[in-house]
C-alpha cells in the first residue's frame, strides 16, 4: 500500500513537472520494456519503435492518470498495450507499400541508395548540423523567456480557428517590426498591441502566449532553415490582418 | 506530405514542428534535433476523466429532465388529440363530431354522403364543440338541408356519463338560443348508448314535420300544411319505424320486399323458387318432376327400366342373365363360365378350367394349380413347389428345413440337438436326469410294487 501511495505521489508530481516526469519514466524503463515485450511477444530492445511508443504511452499515462479510477501501474500497462496495438494496425496498413530501404538488386542495393549519392549525404549531414545549431540557438533564446519547446508544444493551437487567430497576430507583428524589436528588448510579448492590431480575441491569444512568442522569435531574425521549413505556414493561412 | 522538424528530444518524447506551424509532442523514435521526419506518432494526452465527469453529471440530469419533459408534453399533446366523446348530429346530413376532454373538436366526419357534403371544406381545427355545431347548422341552412320546421337530432356518445348529462343540457340550450332567431326547428339531444334519455324539445308545436323525416327531401321543400297536431311522445321511439319484420332493427327496410320463409332482410327478388326444395336458390332449371326429384334435373333420364336409377342406360342392350346395365356387346361367352368376360382364348379345358387359358400350363403334378412350376424340381414328399435346393435333410425329420446341426441320431431324434443330452439310458427322453442315479433300477422311487427296489 505504501509503495502504491508513493507512486501516486510521484505521478501527480510528474504531471506538473516534466523533469520529475522524466525521472519517473527513467525509473520505470524496465517495466515499460517488459510491457512492450509482452505486446510484441519477443524481447523488446530500446531500438524498437514499440519501445518508443511504450515510452510515450507511459508519459500519456502519467498525464491522464486519475487516482480515483484505480492503480496507476495497471492503467499504464493498459495504455502501453493499446498504443502498441494501434501502431501495429497502422503499420499493417502500410504493408502494401514499398519501403525506401527495400533491397532491389542482387547486390543488396536499396531504393534509397539508388536515389541519393554520396554528395547528397554529405550535404544532408551539413544541413542537419546547421539546423541543429539554429534550433539550439532558438532554444537558448526561448529559455531567456522561460519557455521550452515542450511548453510550446503543450501550448500549440489545435483548432483551425484558434490557429487562424494566432496567425493573424503573428502576421501583424511581422509587418510591424518595431513590435518584434520591442519584444526582444523588453523580453515581453506586447500582447495589448497584438490584440489591437490583429483584432483577434485577447483570451485566445493569451492562452497561446508561449506559442506566439516562439513563432515571433523565429520570425524576428535569422532562423532561415526553420523559416524555410515553415514557408507555407503564414502565406497559406491568408496572412491578412483583419 | 507533412514534414516535421525535430526541435527537442526528451526521454519519452520529442517535440516537432510541422510545416503548418504546429508544435507537437511525438514518440521519440531515436530522433535527433534538426532532423526532418515524415511519419510521427503523436502523443494523445487523455482527457482528465474527473473533469469529464464534472461536465457530464449535470448533463445527464439535464438530459433526464428533458426526456421527462418531452414525455409529459407529448402525452398532454396526445391527450389533446385523443377522442374523448363523439356527437352525432343528424339533420339529414349526418356527421360525427369527435371532441377531446376540453370540448375541442378533434375530428369531423361525415356519416352519410350528405354529411360529407356538409363538412366539405369546413375547418374545425381548434374550435369549440358549441361553435362547430352552430356553424354546421348554419351551413346546413345555407346548403338547403335544414328548413323551417326541420329537426336537428344530436346523439351524444361518451364513456363518461357525467359528460353526456351535462352536455345534453348545455348543447340543447346553446343551440336553441342560436337557432331560435333563424329558424324554427326541433332539436333533439339524445344519449347514443341508451337512447333512453331522449329529450324532445318541440319548438313549434303547431307544425307537423311528419313528412320531414327522411322519406323524401323534395316533398319537404313545399311547406307542409298543419294537418294534425304533432304527436311527439317521449320514449315513443319508432315514429318513423315502419319496419315490422323479423329484421326489425329500427332501420326501416323500405326495400325489403322479402316476405318468405327465407325472410332474412335480403330481398330475394330472384326467388321464384316455390317448390319443396325451396331453399332460396331458385331452381329455374329444375324441370325434374320425377320420383328422383332431387333438384338436379335429369334431362337425360330416359331411363324407365327396372334399373331406373336416373342414370340413363342408352347403351343397355344387355338383356341377358347378367343384365347388370353394362352392355355385354362383346359377350360371346355362352359357356358355363358365362361371366361376361368373353373367353375367346378359353382353350382351357382342364380341371383348372377357370377361363384363364393355361397355355403355359405344363404343370401336371400334384400341385397342378395352373402356375407352371418350371423350377419345381421338388419331387420329394415335401413337394410343396418350393424347390428345396438346399434340402439336404434326408432324415425322418425331412421337413425341408435342413438340419445341419442335427447331429442327433438317437431315439430322441427331434432335430433339436441335445448337446447336453447326456441321458443315454433306457429313460432316454431328452430330459437329462441329473438326479437320476437310477440306471436300470429305480432306487428310491418308493414304489413297493417295483420288484427289485433296494429300499423295498
Amino acid at each position: 500500500m505504501q509503495s502504491e501511495h508513493q507512486i501516486i505521489k510521484s505521478v501527480y508530481a510528474a504531471k506538473e513537472d516534466s523533469l520529475k516526469a522524466d525521472d519517473l519514466i527513467r525509473d520505470y524503463i524496465p517495466f515499460i520494456r517488459s510491457e512492450a515485450s509482452k505486446c510484441i511477444s519477443k524481447p523488446c530492445t530500446e531500438q524498437d519503435d514499440e519501445f518508443s511508443i511504450a515510452m510515450i504511452a507511459f508519459h500519456e499515462a502519467i498525464l491522464g492518470y486519475d487516482r480515483n479510477r484505480g492503480a496507476f501501474i495497471s492503467y499504464a500497462s493498459m495504455l502501453i498495450r493499446s498504443r502498441i496495438i494501434d501502431y501495429q494496425r497502422k503499420e499493417l496498413r502500410h504493408q502494401g507499400s514499398i519501403s525506401l530501404y527495400t533491397e532491389t538488386g542482387e547486390d543488396g542495393q536499396t531504393i534509397m541508395d539508388e536515389l541519393e549519392d554520396e554528395h547528397d549525404r554529405i550535404e544532408e549531414y551539413a544541413n542537419l548540423e546547421a539546423t541543429k545549431e539554429e534550433i539550439e540557438e532558438l532554444s537558448a533564446v526561448m529559455a531567456e523567456y522561460g519557455v521550452s519547446f515542450s511548453d510550446v508544444a503543450d501550448n500549440s493551437p489545435k483548432q483551425e480557428r484558434t490557429m487562424e487567430a494566432c496567425v493573424s497576430a503573428i502576421n501583424y507583428a511581422k509587418e510591424n517590426r518595431h513590435l518584434l524589436d520591442e519584444m526582444l528588448k523588453t523580453k515581453k510579448l506586447p500582447m495589448a498591441k497584438l490584440v489591437l492590431g490583429s483584432g483577434a480575441e485577447r483570451k485566445t491569444l493569451e492562452r497561446h502566449r508561449k506559442y506566439i512568442l516562439a513563432m515571433l522569435l523565429i520570425y524576428s531574425n535569422g532562423y532561415e532553415i526553420i523559416r524555410g521549413h515553415l514557408r507555407h505556414f503564414l502565406k497559406k493561412k491568408g496572412g491578412m490582418p483583419v | 506530405m507533412k514534414k516535421y522538424m525535430v526541435m527537442e528530444c526528451r526521454l519519452s518524447y520529442a517535440v516537432v514542428l510541422d510545416n503548418e506551424g504546429h508544435f507537437l509532442k511525438v514518440a521519440n523514435r531515436h530522433y535527433e534535433v534538426g532532423q526532418t521526419v515524415t511519419d510521427v506518432i503523436e502523443m494523445q494526452i487523455p482527457q482528465s476523466s474527473t473533469r469529464k465527469k464534472i461536465i457530464s453529471k449535470p448533463m445527464y440530469i439535464l438530459a433526464a429532465v428533458a426526456a421527462c419533459m418531452v414525455l409529459i408534453l407529448t402525452s398532454v399533446f396526445q391527450m389533446g388529440k385523443m377522442k374523448f366523446a363523439s356527437v352525432y348530429m343528424t339533420i339529414n346530413p349526418e356527421v360525427r363530431i369527435d371532441v377531446n376532454r376540453w370540448d375541442t373538436v378533434v375530428e369531423l366526419d361525415g356519416v352519410n354522403a350528405d354529411g360529407d357534403d356538409l363538412i366539405f371544406g369546413y375547418d374545425y381545427k381548434k374550435k369549440d364543440l358549441d361553435l362547430v355545431v352552430n356553424e354546421l347548422v348554419d351551413r346546413a341552412i345555407e346548403m338547403g338541408y335544414l328548413h323551417e320546421g326541420g329537426q336537428i337530432f344530436l346523439a351524444l356518445d361518451a364513456k363518461n356519463d357525467d359528460w353526456i348529462i351535462s352536455r345534453t343540457e348545455t348543447l340543447n340550450e346553446s343551440l336553441n338560443e342560436y337557432v331560435r332567431e333563424k329558424l324554427s326547428v326541433t332539436i333533439e339531444v339524445v344519449d347514443k348508448k341508451s337512447q333512453s334519455n331522449r329529450v324532445v324539445i318541440p319548438i313549434i308545436p303547431d307544425k307537423s314535420d311528419y313528412g320531414d323525416s327522411d322519406y323524401d327531401e323534395e316533398t319537404t321543400k313545399a311547406p307542409m300544411p298543419a294537418i294534425s297536431e304533432t304527436v311527439y311522445v317521449t320514449n315513443s321511439d319508432d315514429i318513423d319505424d315502419s319496419n315490422y319484420g323479423p329484421n326489425n332493427n329500427s332501420l326501416t327496410d323500405y326495400d325489403d320486399t322479402d316476405y318468405g320463409s327465407n325472410n332474412d332482410g335480403v330481398t330475394d327478388y330472384d326467388d321464384t323458387d316455390y317448390g319443396p326444395n325451396n331453399d332460396g336458390v331458385t331452381d329455374y332449371d329444375d324441370t325434374d318432376y320425377g320420383p328422383n326429384n332431387d333438384g338436379v334435373t335429369d334431362y337425360d333420364d330416359t331411363d324407365y327400366g327396372s334399373n331406373n336409377d336416373g342414370v340413363t342406360d342408352y347403351d343397355d342392350t344387355d338383356y341377358g342373365s347378367n343384365n347388370d346395365g353394362v352392355t355385354d356387346y362383346d359377350d360371346t361367352d355362352y359357356g358355363p363360365n358365362n361371366d361376361d368376360v368373353t373367353d375367346y382364348d378359353d382353350t382351357d379345358h382342364g380341371s383348372n378350367n377357370d377361363d384363364v387359358t393355361d397355355y403355359d400350363d405344363t404343370d401336371y403334378g400334384s400341385n397342378n394349380d395352373g402356375v407352371t412350376d418350371y423350377d419345381d424340381t421338388d419331387y420329394e414328399s415335401n413337394n410343396d413347389v418350393i424347390t428345396d435346393y438346399d434340402d439336404t435333410d434326408y432324415g425322418p425329420n425331412n421337413d425341408g428345413v435342413t438340419v445341419y446341426d442335427d447331429s442327433e441320431y438317437v431315439p430322441n431324434n427331434d432335430s433339436v440337438n441335445d448337446y447336453d443330452d447326456s441321458d443315454y439310458v433306457p429313460r432316454n427322453d431328452g430330459a437329462i436326469d441329473y438326479d437320476d442315479s437310477d440306471f436300470g433300477y429305480n432306487y428310491d422311487d418308493g414304489d413297493s410294487s417295483y420288484f427289485s427296489d433296494y429300499d423295498d
